[in-house]
């Protein structure tokens, strides 16, 4: 069984392909080259005239667990949202059912449908992993994994404040994403979810929390080390302290040389990087924040855009969510402290055009991802569902592409927002080549998937074919061809198969000796057994319908 | 798993969770005889009647009559197609079941209602009108200097809340707190106070009052929060000023835990009384310290199918009352909690030790998950989620077998 994709033109970074016509073999769910003449050939598809490239993989979008059931919970009346007024009407692709909470079902379809073959939930509170794991085995199409959230957890907090050695950390950190069949590590808010609890509320990068006498400075340090000496690919996951506050971009700066020039990614930068200038005191330093991410090589980003409409903001920040409450619309929130590990804030929100603090939000997103050089650097999310929902992806994208679009949309924003943002002054618009970089080869480098993003031979056959079409939007929202592990799924934007795709995971090599001191720790302060913590690759499995992959690095 | 195998050798010791309240105990010592098992660290009535409950008949029946499982399922095959729109009622399962039974009701129109549905909505309405800010057990039993137990006892529901989570005993320990030195307070109707009386016999804080007053008490008491100067010196029957006692221990405590049951907040409109709750845990966390509600009880598995449901659909479960021309009841965990008086037909999937006053159409005993299968379940907090062990040996098939193949002949 030979799939022969036949006279595409391949956008493949990791190939240096840039529009090259090239064909592709598939073969058992895996990219072959090209076979010889004696091998038959099964199927062909004519692709003259398409764009080729690897499945998108969202590297930052809040698909499951707790606090997305949470935003469910709380707000049926956003299931059925169809009929949509400005300024939702032009945001939206006309297919795009554009729900802030889609179910599951919901959430796998609409991702594969615009070529989207993994995405990665990126705020696994360990204790709550089991249910972040069972909804995306509910999730359809895609594959999954998720960054598990360390840093306010009491067991970390009490070894950094005891000055606990380093390879103690890393055992912890090892036996985490091992319990929790995670791949990355995540940081929110250094300290301060824990400090919350302490009735503490801000925490800045250099402050002690009041407890444990531990700055946030202090536990970056700590774990990114930690990643790091693992030899995890993902660099450690940070939301930087102070989320959404004028004039956090101090913050944002100095955290970049928390690590001491050990890899890390700031997440949903956007909401990180805003100045204190002009009358409302609050005002763009994407500036700032860009030089500094074209001058810190050590540093990824995503941008985390806000598009305009309604959507709801669901964050393991508690500490930062709590000030948000006012700002809910519509007008309720749920803060959570959850089990000496984490805790949430889901407060739904709605982004105005016409507001000036929101429109400047979209227009200092932009800028970041015009300002930023590298694009391997650099990943295209609006923290899904909190800047927007992950549908709203391809109007991201001819944003991106497309300067009379942007500068036209530009020109409907809050005219005081407008005086304050150089947006038009920045020329510069993304190549197919760039987004595939942004959406594919970049997010598997980054978070260690060997095999995917790639169109190479080896690579598994996760694959997006598009239409040309001028209008970027247009074409990303509906590709013509998905291909998932080989296996035709959506055809004309419709998916036409249902598959389950697989979690991927990181399993580094740890001193199990750390399970003596942690049995201990959770027989005394915890409420549940340490066994019953750990999840076992047979519920992943799920019977059958699921699996784990497990990514070693290859350094 | 690992039980399953060793079943056979008398007196084997195991560990197990018990999914008999929303506390998910995992600490229950087991001893797995022959006989029968016992249970041997606890005194939890639930935990004991889970457990020990014997194995009862596992033949399924039609009419009452014993039958083939094939037989039982093609007569409830063909009662499903010949109705419209079934009601799935019941659903006290684990999330596995849950999830079949959700995905039967969506291939045959069908609702479905949780057997503590009008206590759930209850929750909901506060959650979908308000919001809250909770906080879940381990914080608890850590963090919290003060608990206010609302219209509750809690361990009517949850029997060891108290010494799992507020006394402690000699191996377990509070990281943030004295746990001796905790402050309890009761407030509502007639309410057993005595396992708020500290491990050195201090008397918890408690109002007496009807339930129906509930509203109006806590109303004034976040009012008192709130610093408003009343005139008055009692409501409805309490003096003002043991409020005002209770609304300064609240705002001095480091972590003040408000506690409720929604299944104890029996009366109309008793979700307004839990959004005053709420409303007053945010007032206090708006001032100068912490506070954080806690929904206790969970039962029946209704923390499971809610989540579950949500994830799934999009939609919490509600309470919304269906037309329907048949219905299915299903229960994996309790032999007694049955379905209402129907003139429809009615397919039971049930404990084996069901007895029924009305004789169903169909009936199937099936595996209860913690006993005779594995599974998976939410504890009430929703925080956690745990698996739950097979510890006894039989053949009954699970809620989701028996489901599946129902499904696959429609
Ligand atoms: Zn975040
Ligand atoms: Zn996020």
């Amino acid at each position: 069984m030979i799939t022969h994709l036949k006279n595409g033109r391949l956008y493949c970074p990791v190939m240096g392909a840039d529009g090259v016509i090239q064909d592709i073999y598939i073969r058992d769910g895996k990219i072959i080259a090209k076979p010889n003449a004696s091998e038959k050939i099964s199927q062909t598809y004519d692709l003259t005239g398409k764009i080729v490239m690897a499945g998108a993989i969202d590297m930052h979008s809040h698909i499951g667990g707790g606090k997305v059931n949470i935003a469910r919970m709380m707000l049926p009346e956003f299931q059925e949202t169809k009929n949509y007024s400005e300024p939702e009407a032009h945001i939206c692709t006309p297919n795009c059912s554009h729900h802030a909470t889609p179910n599951t079902a919901d959430t796998g379809f609409r991702y594969i449908e615009m070529g989207y073959t993994a995405a990665f939930e990126p705020a696994i509170l360990p204790i709550n992993a089991r249910q972040a794991h069972l909804e995306m085995a509910d999730t359809p199409m895609i594959d999954k994994g998720g960054y598990a959230m360390l840093g306010n957890d009491d067991y970390f907090l009490r070894l950094l404040s005891r000055k606990a050695d380093q390879k103690a950390i890393n055992d912890y950190v090892a036996w985490t994403l091992h319990a929790t069949q995670a791949i990355g590590i995540k940081v929110v808010n250094p300290g301060g979810i824990s400090a919350f609890k302490f009735n503490q509320r801000r925490l800045n990068l250099d402050e002690n929390h009041s407890y444990y006498q531990v700055s946030p400075r202090q536990i970056l340090k700590s774990l990114s080390t930690a990643v790091q000496q693992l030899g995890i690919a993902k660099p450690l996951h940070v939301h930087c302290n102070n989320l959404g506050a004028a004039g956090n971009f101090q913050t944002t700066l100095d955290t970049m040389g928390a690590s001491d020039g050990v890899p890390m990614h700031l997440t949903h930068i956007q909401f990180h990087s805003y100045g204190t200038e002009g009358d409302k005191k609050f005002s763009s330093a994407a500036a700032q924040i860009s030089e500094a991410l074209n001058k810190n090589k050590h540093i990824t980003a995503d941008v985390g855009q806000i598009l305009f409409g309604q959507t709801v903001t669901a964050s393991g920040d508690s500490m930062m969510q709590h000030l948000n409450t006012k700002f809910a619309s519509p007008k309720k929130t749920v803060i959570m402290d959850i089990e000496c590990d984490a805790g949430c804030g889901v407060v739904p929100f709605k982004y105005r055009d016409e507001n000036y603090v929101n429109a400047l939000q979209w227009a200092i997103g932009l800028e970041i991802f015009l300002s930023v050089e590298d694009p391997w650097r650099i990943f295209l999310t609006t923290d899904h569902p909190n800047g927007a929902p992950f549908t709203s992806y391809p109007h991201l994208i001819r944003l991106l592409m497309d300067k009379s679009f942007r500068n036209e949309a530009f020109a409907k924003l809050n005219l005081d927002a407008q005086a304050m943002s150089n947006l038009t002054s920045l020329n510069r618009e993304y190549s197919l080549y760039e987004i595939a970089i942004m959406t594919r080869a970049g997010a598997a480098k980054l978070i260690g998937l060997n095999d995917r993003g790639s169109l190479s031979a080896g690579a598994a056959a996760d694959i997006t074919i598009y239409t040309d079409q001028p209008d970027r939007e247009a074409m990303f929202a509906k590709p013509d061809y998905v291909f998932k592990d080989g296996e035709l799924v959506v055809k004309n934007g419709v998916v036409v198969k249902v598959v389950w795709g697989k979690t991927h995971t990181a399993k580094p090599e740890f001193d199990i000796g750390v399970e003596q001191d942690l049995t201990q720790y959770f027989d005394k302060y915890h409420t549940i057994q340490l066994d019953n913590f750990k999840i076992s690759n047979d519920e992943i499995a799920s019977d059958g319908r699921g699996g784990v992959i497990t990514h070693t690095q290859s350094n | 798993m690992e039980i399953s195998s060793n079943t056979q050798q008398d007196n084997k010791k195991v560990v197990a969770t018990c999914p008999a309240c929303g506390l998910l105990c995992d600490d229950m010592s087991l001893e797995i005889k022959q006989s029968g098992i016992k249970v041997l660290n606890t005194n939890c009535t639930k935990s004991i009647q889970f457990f020990e409950q014997p194995l009862g008949e596992t033949t399924p029946k039609i009419n009452g009559e014993s039958v083939t499982l094939q037989q039982a399922i093609s007569h409830a095959v063909t009662l499903l197609k010949s109705s419209k729109n079934p009601l799935f009622a019941g659903l006290s399962s684990d999330v596995q079941g849950f999830r079949a039974v959700y995905s039967l009701a969506q291939k045959t129109n069908g609702h479905l209602q949780h057997l503590n549905s009008e206590s759930m909505a209850r929750n909901m309405a506060v959650l979908q009108s308000t919001g809250w800010q909770t906080t879940t057990l381990t914080e608890v039993k850590n963090r919290a200097d003060v608990l206010m137990c609302i219209g509750t006892d809690i361990v009517s529901h949850n029997t060891r809340f108290f010494e799992r989570f507020i006394w402690l005993s000699q191996d377990s320990s509070a990281m943030f707190t004295d746990s001796s030195k905790r402050e309890v307070i009761y407030i509502g109707e007639n309410l057993n106070t005595q396992a708020g009386v500290s491990p050195d016999g201090k008397q918890p804080t408690s109002i007496n009052c009807s339930q129906s007053d509930l509203p109006e008490i806590l109303a004034v008491l976040r009012a008192l929060i709130a610093g408003k100067k009343l005139k008055m010196q009692t409501v409805a029957g309490v003096q003002v000023s043991g409020l005002l006692a209770i609304a300064d221990k609240l705002k001095q405590a480091k972590y003040a835990v408000l506690a409720w049951i929604a299944k104890d907040l029996d009366y109309a409109h008793a979700e307004l009384t839990i959004q005053t709750i709420t409303e007053t845990v945010a007032l206090l966390n708006s001032q100068t310290s912490r506070a954080a509600g806690l929904s206790l009880g969970g039962s029946d598995g209704d923390t499971s199918a809610n989540n579950a449901n949500t994830w799934l659909s999009g939609f919490s479960l509600n309470d919304d009352k269906f037309d329907h021309d048949a219905m299915v009841w299903t229960n994996s965990f309790s032999a007694n909690k049955l379905p209402g008086k129907t003139d429809f037909p009615l397919i039971v999937l049930g404990n084996a030790n069901t007895t029924f006053e009305q004789i169903p159409d169909v009936f199937i005993p099936i595996a209860t998950p913690g006993l005779d299968c594995v599974g998976t379940s939410f504890r009430v907090d929703s925080a956690v989620i745990l698996p739950l062990k097979k510890v006894r040996e039989n053949k009954l098939l699970t809620l989701s077998e028996v489901v599946t193949q129902i499904e696959a002949l429609l």
